[in-house]
């Protein structure tokens, strides 16, 4: 699942990484008639719930979705959502700092949350005959939020900042190409926020930042387990009803301004390989294109026999790793990524001229039935397999409903089946053009310090 | 492979209809059939008929435990060769039509042992099983895909090395096993991989890729007595057993703390410190697990993280761990810390490992270790994958098919006395090794505890 690169993990402000991208691009969703089988509720405070039984294990999870991430946040406050985030665990005027995470473990449970640009996720997966313990906890949080050890926390946050991003070159690279891409939208900063504005923010902010965004009326529930649903649906109910919402927040109003020319960054960062990221705007589910994008993706970059893969590892043998990214479910439209790390002794430079040759042959020549064929296989085994984890079917609908509907989950493989290899070829023409072009070089500096040496240790004594 | 993370991470998955439809509570934890195939091999079957897929694992006597000194990265690459077409079909055709179905077929190496794995779409199960069993009985190994995932493999340790937290590990362990199996990263090192020829890796397969003595889990919607007939005829190339390895010697630390120091330009120190630890047969294991659960396992109900980052602040990620395997592993310690706050870490890690070794644990701390530890098993079952990974590891660990059943009962009984006494026999704070990847001039590490046993030295 998700937590693995470090260890035990939660309080994640996710940020797009490099890494990631390589070897995990945009999976597939549902099939028709899903959503038939979730029952859905708003409470007469705005609370919208759904809940869906699956019965092949005896776990069910509970997620609360708050529609709050770094696209609400304001200049000189990046990272107030995360930082947030984290907050919610240290207390609430019932219970004390971490309190929450112990209850969810003394029962059998583990929980966690993270943050995107576009929303907060908080959920726990735990014993279905213990699925009463998050729903009040949750409940708690929401309505009586009272963190302690705010500067404590605030620091916890700066060293997950050092981890993920500052001593991860991927990720800086990742950073500073979204922030060159986008100039006037939000998702200009990253989730975790610039180190200064985080050092600044204060409890006043978080407060007051809670008081707007975590109302009833801006979250949503969504529980998949064993269970019965209509038992889930009342408990929900009687934890939650009687919760009252703060000041309506405000939209989102920003709007990125079409880029006409090539952008280029370059980030000087400790590291041994160099590595690149180029990013192309896109549309998100609103258009028809994301499902052609969602294809396109799938093609050059899904298992090995995929175009990039063949060319740049097997056959040119030029980078580590390469990968091809696409997120269509972004509340606004984001970027479709390539992205790889460099072989030692290769330039960055001739490994992007391989891949604009990749991309040009997608312009100018519509792919092969066999290929499209492929990609759609790809897609509907993913599909299948991703139901595998209670986890993730939560997920699924909680991002749908919050798109607008919990129902477009079944239109998504009618949407993929529909796309033709003039589609692909259309938006690869439209979208995956030197115009609509961010790109990023990462020139290594190499791992030591100014004036440092390799290996100050051997056995020291 | 892929899955979903991060941004991508949330369009994957969707409701599973079909576990409406055959809801059944089973009585028992996981119902596990065991058979024997005709070539020794053992086979371990569990049904799950939710949805139409099949996850297959072979467990092979292959894991970077055996490779030669000299030789560290030969289990991985000979792994990943092994994923690269039969003598019929080349990498590329090899790839096109595992793709095509959707499925996903590989062989990946563990410390103790390798796995030769697949997922697909049940009606595509005879097929893809077809692939996995052609590179396994009948695999490539072509001069040319050795060569390019010999440089693939380099280049990929190169990119590792980027990562404090590798080579923290990486220097970790090798102080720790010295020349014993587990003293290597599995990858190898950049030098010693680019020398391994290709002879060295058909000859690895040769020695270490046989069925006689592997184990088989499969997990998914299958029936048991087709699959074992499936099997028989598909892996019938693959006879003969792998003689075990001998056990090493036990690892000791000799009293002190051992720092290495490691000049890296970064905002973090990235710290692992820790000593021996045992093997997975140690009697003691179930009590270790409830004892680090309390220190440093446990998340946000441990010490650890109660101690060094909830109050004081000074890490995000910090967890204690024993590695236990078919031989002795590690206990370590890691954190990342900002470079300046390397000493105050340091020394309040010393001081629980201290108090936990002097003072019982607490009765509340006890029975929740004990409830998460039991409660939680089931979430680590719920996919096949985990399930077949777990069928695989019950059998070479020789736990039992009931294990699932055992396990409450095995945590269930440790006592507070049993805790105190494993602190006391496992826990050595006056003896570890201590690795720091820092910027040293600003860690400046060199903490009064450390002083104390005369064995720090500054970084420059």
């Amino acid at each position: 699942m998700r937590i693995t690169i470090f260890g035990y993990h939660r309080r994640l402000a996710l940020v797009a990484a490099l890494g990631t991208l390589l070897c995990l691009a945009g999976a597939p969703p549902a099939r028709a008639g899903m959503a038939d089988a979730v029952k859905a509720q708003t409470l007469p405070n705005g609370l919208r719930v759904l809940v869906l039984e699956n019965h092949k294990a005896p776990l069910a999870t509970f997620n609360v979705f708050y529609r709050v991430g770094s696209r609400n946040e304001q200049f000189g406050k990046t990272g107030l959502s995360h930082l947030c985030e984290h907050l919610m665990f240290k207390g609430t005027k019932k219970l004390g700092p971490e309190e929450f995470s112990q209850i969810i473990q003394q029962n059998g449970g583990e929980d966690n949350a993270f943050t995107e640009s576009d929303f907060t996720d908080y959920f726990e997966t735990i014993n279905k005959d213990h699925l009463d313990v998050p729903i009040s906890l949750e409940a708690d949080r929401m309505g009586n939020f009272e963190p302690k050890e705010f500067d404590k926390e605030k620091h916890v946050v700066l060293e997950e900042r050092r981890l993920r991003t500052d001593d991860n070159p991927e990720d800086a690279l990742d950073e500073m190409v979204r922030a060159q891409a986008y100039v006037a939208h939000p998702y200009h900063w990253p989730v975790i926020g610039w180190f200064h504005d985080v050092d600044g923010l204060t409890l006043a902010d978080a407060m007051a930042y809670h008081k707007i965004y975590y109302s009833p009326q801006n979250a949503l529930i969504v529980a998949v387990g064993d269970f019965d649903s209509d038992q889930v649906l009342k408990q929900i109910s009687e934890a939650f009803a009687g919760i009252k919402n703060g000041p309506k927040p405000p939209p989102v109003t920003e709007l990125e301004p079409p880029q006409t020319g090539t952008r280029r960054v370059e980030l000087q960062h400790a590291a041994n390989l160099p590595a690149f990221e180029e990013a192309y705007h896109v549309p998100n589910l609103a258009s028809p294109d994301s499902f052609a994008l969602e294809v396109a993706s799938e093609i050059l970059s899904d298992g090995q026999s995929s175009r990039l893969y063949k060319k740049l590892v097997i056959e040119k043998q030029m980078v580590v790793d390469i990968g091809a990214g696409y997120d269509m479910t972004s509340f606004d439209p984001g970027l479709f990524i390539v992205s790889a790390q460099v072989r030692p002794g290769i330039k960055a430079s001739d490994t992007q001229v391989e891949v604009e040759k990749e991309l040009a042959a997608m312009r100018d020549a519509p792919v092969g039935a066999e290929e499209l064929q492929k990609a759609k296989n790809l897609e509907a085994a993913q599909f299948v397999f991703g139901q595998d984890s209670v986890m993730r079917e939560a997920e699924m609908l909680g991002v749908y409903e919050m798109l607008g509907d919990y129902h477009l989950v079944d239109k998504y493989l009618d949407g993929i089946d529909k796309v033709t290899a003039a589609d692909v070829q259309r938006v690869a023409k439209t979208y995956l053009v030197a115009t609509n072009l961010t790109e990023g070089v990462l020139v290594p500096t190499g791992v030591l310090p100014h004036g440092g040496e390799e290996l100050s240790g051997g056995e020291l004594r | 492979m892929r899955g979903a993370t991060m941004r991508m991470r949330m369009l994957a998955g969707a409701a599973a209809i079909a576990a409406l439809v055959f809801a059944a509570t089973p009585s028992h934890a996981l119902e596990i059939k065991k058979m024997t195939l005709s070539n020794g091999a053992t086979l371990l079957v569990s049904e799950q008929h939710q949805l139409p897929m099949v996850t297959v694992m072979i467990e092979f006597d292959a894991g970077t435990r055996r490779d030669p000194k000299g030789k560290e990265g030969l289990a991985e690459l000979t792994a990943r060769c092994l994923s690269e077409g039969t003598k019929d079909l080349t990498a590329p055709e090899f790839n096109q039509k595992v793709d095509f179905m959707g499925s996903s077929v590989g062989v990946s190496a563990g410390r103790d042992y390798s796995t030769a794995g697949m997922t697909t779409l049940k009606k595509y199960q005879g097929e893809t099983l077809g692939l996995l069993a052609g590179i396994l009985t009948e695999p490539g190994l072509r001069d040319d895909d050795i060569e390019r995932k010999r440089a693939e493999q380099v280049a990929e340790i190169k990119a590792a090395e980027e990562q404090p937290g590798y080579t923290a590990d990486v220097e970790f362990t090798k102080d720790l096993f010295g020349d014993s199996p587990y003293g290597h990263p599995g990858a190898g090192y950049s030098d010693s991989v680019a020398k391994l020829t290709n002879d060295d890796v058909r000859g690895f397969y040769h020695d270490y890729y046989k069925l006689g003595s592997a184990i088989v889990a499969v997990a998914g919607d299958v029936n048991p007595d087709e699959v074992k007939a499936s099997l028989e005829k598909q892996l019938a190339g693959l006879a003969g057993a792998v003689t075990p390895q001998a056990e090493p010697p036990p690892i000791t630390v000799p009293p002190g703390l051992h720092v290495k120091l490691i000049n890296r330009n970064v905002m973090q120190a990235n710290i692992m410190m820790g000593s021996s630890g045992v093997e997975r047969s140690n009697p003691d294991f179930y009590r270790l697990k409830v004892m680090n659960y309390i220190l440093g396992g446990g998340g946000f109900s441990s010490r650890l993280v109660k101690v060094v980052r909830s109050a004081h602040g000074l890490a995000y990620s910090i967890d204690s761990g024993f590695e236990p395997g078919k031989f002795q592993g590690a206990f370590t310690v890691s954190l990342q810390t900002k470079n300046q706050s390397s000493n105050e870490a340091i020394d309040l890690i010393l001081q629980q490992l201290r108090e936990i070794q002097e003072k019982p644990v607490s009765d509340a701390e006890l029975e929740s270790a004990k409830k998460f530890l039991i409660g939680s098993f089931p979430l680590g079952i719920e996919r096949q994958s985990a399930i077949a990974s777990f069928m695989v590891q019950i059998e070479f660990y020789g736990l039992g098919l009931d294990y699932a059943d055992q396990y409450p009962k095995l945590i269930g009984s440790v006592t507070k006395d049993e805790v105190l006494a494993v602190a006391k026999k496992y826990l050595h704070p006056d003896s570890m090794i201590v690795v720091a990847v820092a910027n040293q001039a600003d860690a400046k590490i060199k903490t009064a505890e450390l002083e104390k046993t005369g064995d720090a030295t500054s970084a420059q």
